[in-house]
């Protein structure tokens, strides 16, 4: 009975929508992946125009104001109609009379060191206090997990700056602020996926064998959260690229002629934007932006091609 | 419907979060560098006027009394007076005058959201892996990766230095001043300081729409972002609806596709674009203080920044404690609708 009314359902129900799901999970696999395979593209890119950048370009001459020079201040690029002179400047000059387009190779050095070091230590911080919530339980648990409730009651750039009253301002406390904001997301999702993994019986046959905690968290518990913890830290690595540049932008990050694409953003809002001096702010944001989509697309295609453990895991 | 119990236990919940963010609070004015009676009073103040000061701000009292006065004056909105910024003003009313400003731009950006990214977002999921699809898909990917300080600037750069179609700072034209109350039956009554609300009371729709012009390229920046996210949860959510029993038995019931999806699809699959957009709020306040920057408007965003600048602690410690307990209510009420729309979280 239960059986005919099912079929019969099926029959009538839109075939269209229906099947074009079930049909398409192989096919929405493989775009994931290609999804993921494009983001991969674009870091890898990015961590070769950086490397590139760091190596072969001197910081220096990039910081210090080139006023004065044979080189005019806010030239346009030569290929949009700027001064035929300075054809070799791909992204025209600021204010103070700067290469743009060194600056901005440059800047995917600062803006991918930072976010290393950023998404690098709240992911360890995160995965200790995570796992350690969740193995240990009762006051443990209460004592971090309440903890980092309070954190995460603030907006995270509010909590950032609030963090950077106290520390001052430069990258580097910049980043210390940033780390303490992003921990606490790390940890809430480790201990999700920890609680999970506790669950199962080979946990309790290592204890019973007389594995450490210390083992059975390290050996066990970290190793099969892993792949949450790999989707969180890639999607966090764009969030972090755009907060450490949001607070240079708003003068709290990297100190003056740094050539952090943040800062060259709020140079390129202050002194060009009225004017029309478009390539000041247009080619820092543009590389900003493409290296923060290309971790959205390798995270989120992680993430849906993850995604029937991670719907159990997350959350 | 939500239970009486449900609400209180959840009001309960609040206050250990809150008494948490007020410590932290103020542990982040004692932490911070210089001494408050110093800033206050400049680096040319006599020793002794500093003292004095020190004694009348209460700053030489044990820590814990501190503590109890900072949590008292806390809970009564009490923040102090501002040091630097307003200076001898009330952090309350820099607070009352700025707070609306941010809510008026975050409202507008959120409504733009809203309005675009749900049925963006149901029309890329019932069109699963179709060219609207995968264009909505890679377009709302693109948004949440860009950040506001630059679509921000390119907005200005496109719509106001080369168009001239919006203007690119403030919130009302220059020449336009608004009066401080409005009158309803001879009544005099206070504005609300939200620009676009004002000028209607006032019924001035000249006023209006110079106030809407000027509100549209922040609120659009904020709106883009937003809009992204909305229309890729929105997505997501209903994709794993259609795929519900429930969906399949209405349709047996022999009720037409659209019908089915907008009224058991839309439903159920808001639930989780309800709490996105509430932990997008955080985002968003976030969000409006380079919005402010950006466009130069004076709201609770560009307040903090320019107090973190003047060392202002009172104001940057009552402007954290604003936006955490906004954030706070915020996510309370994403937990009330969200158990009005799955009565099943309740229990």
């Amino acid at each position: 009975m239960s059986t005919d009314t099912q079929t019969g359902a099926e029959d009538v129900a839109d075939r269209g929508i229906v099947e074009r799901v079930r049909s398409s999970q192989f096919l929405a696999e493989m775009l994931s992946n290609r999804i993921a395979l494009m983001g991969m593209v674009i870091i890898v890119g990015m961590v070769v125009i950086a490397v590139y950048a760091r190596l072969t370009l001197d910081l220096g001459t990039l910081v210090d104001s080139r006023l004065g020079g044979t080189i005019p201040d806010r030239a346009a690029p030569g290929w949009a109609g700027g001064e035929s002179a300075w054809n070799i400047y791909l992204f025209g000059t600021d204010a103070a009379a700067r290469d743009i387009y060194q600056r901005t190779l440059y800047g995917a050095w600062i803006a991918l060191k930072y976010g290393t070091i950023t998404v690098g230590a709240s992911t360890v911080l995160g995965v200790a206090l995570g796992t350690i919530a969740a193995y240990y339980g009762d006051v443990t648990d209460n004592v971090i997990m309440r903890t980092m409730d309070v954190l995460l009651a603030f907006p995270s750039l509010l909590l950032a700056l609030a963090l950077v009253a106290i520390f001052g301002a430069g990258l580097w406390k910049v980043t210390i602020a940033l780390i303490l904001v992003y921990t606490p997301r790390f940890a809430r999702v480790v201990r999700g996926a920890a609680l999970k993994v506790l669950e199962d019986e080979y946990i309790e046959a290592s204890q019973a064998l007389g594995a450490t905690d210390s083992r059975v968290l390290a050996r066990h518990v970290v190793p099969n959260s892993l792949a949450p913890i790999t989707v969180q830290s890639t999607l966090n690595f764009g969030l972090a690229i755009i907060d450490i540049a949001a607070l240079s932008f708003l003068g709290f990050g990297a100190g003056p002629g740094t050539p952090s694409w943040g800062l060259m953003l709020s140079n390129g809002v202050e002194n060009g934007l009225l004017t029309g001096k478009w390539w000041m702010s247009v080619f820092p944001g543009l590389f900003l932006a493409i290296t923060v989509l290309g971790f959205n697309l390798m995270g989120d295609g992680m993430r849906d091609a993850l995604d029937p453990r991670m719907r159990e895991t997350v959350d | 419907m939500v239970s009486n119990r449900f609400l209180i236990k959840r009001l309960l919940l609040l206050v250990p979060v809150l008494l948490g963010v007020a410590t932290f609070v103020f542990i982040i004015l004692h932490l911070a560098p210089g001494d408050p009676a110093r800033v206050i009073l400049g680096q040319r103040a006599s020793q002794a006027r500093v003292l004095e000061l020190r004694e009348e701000l209460g700053l030489d009292d044990p820590l814990w009394v501190q503590y109890l006065r900072f949590l008292l004056d806390a809970a009564q909105f009490d923040f102090g007076q501002s040091y630097t910024v307003a200076r001898g003003q009330a952090v309350r009313s820099v607070l009352a005058t700025r707070l609306p400003v941010t809510i008026e731009l975050a409202l507008y950006g959120q409504f733009i959201g809203l309005l675009l990214g749900i049925p963006l977002g149901i029309i890329s999921a019932v069109k699963q892996d179709s060219v609207v699809d995968h264009l909505g898909r890679i377009g709302a990917l693109s948004g949440i990766s860009i950040p506001i300080y630059w679509s921000g600037p390119m907005l200005i750069l496109l719509f106001s230095t080369f168009l001239g179609i919006f203007p690119a700072s403030g919130r009302i034209g220059s020449t336009i001043f608004l009066p401080d109350h409005w009158s309803l039956f001879g009544m005099e009554l206070p504005l609300t300081g939200m620009v676009t609300v004002d000028t209607l009371l006032l019924g001035d729709i000249g006023a209006f729409i110079s106030a809407s012009r000027h509100l549209f390229l922040p609120a659009a920046t904020i709106g883009i972002y937003s809009l992204a996210l909305i229309s890729r949860m929105m997505r997501s959510s209903m994709l794993e609806v259609v795929r519900q029993d429930y969906m399949r038995t209405a349709r047996a019931k022999g009720q037409g596709a659209r019908i089915t999806i907008l009224k058991h699809g839309l439903r159920n699959a808001l639930i989780p674009v309800v709490t996105v957009v509430g932990i997008q709020f955080g985002t968003l306040l976030g969000g409006a203080v380079l919005t402010e920057t950006v466009f130069g408007i004076g709201g609770i965003g560009t307040t903090l920044v320019e107090a973190i600048n003047a060392t202002d602690y009172t104001l940057v410690q009552g402007t954290v404690l604003m936006f955490a307990l906004l954030f706070t209510l915020v996510n309370l009420a994403v937990d009330m609708t969200y158990s009005y729309l799955d009565p099943r979280i309740q229990q």
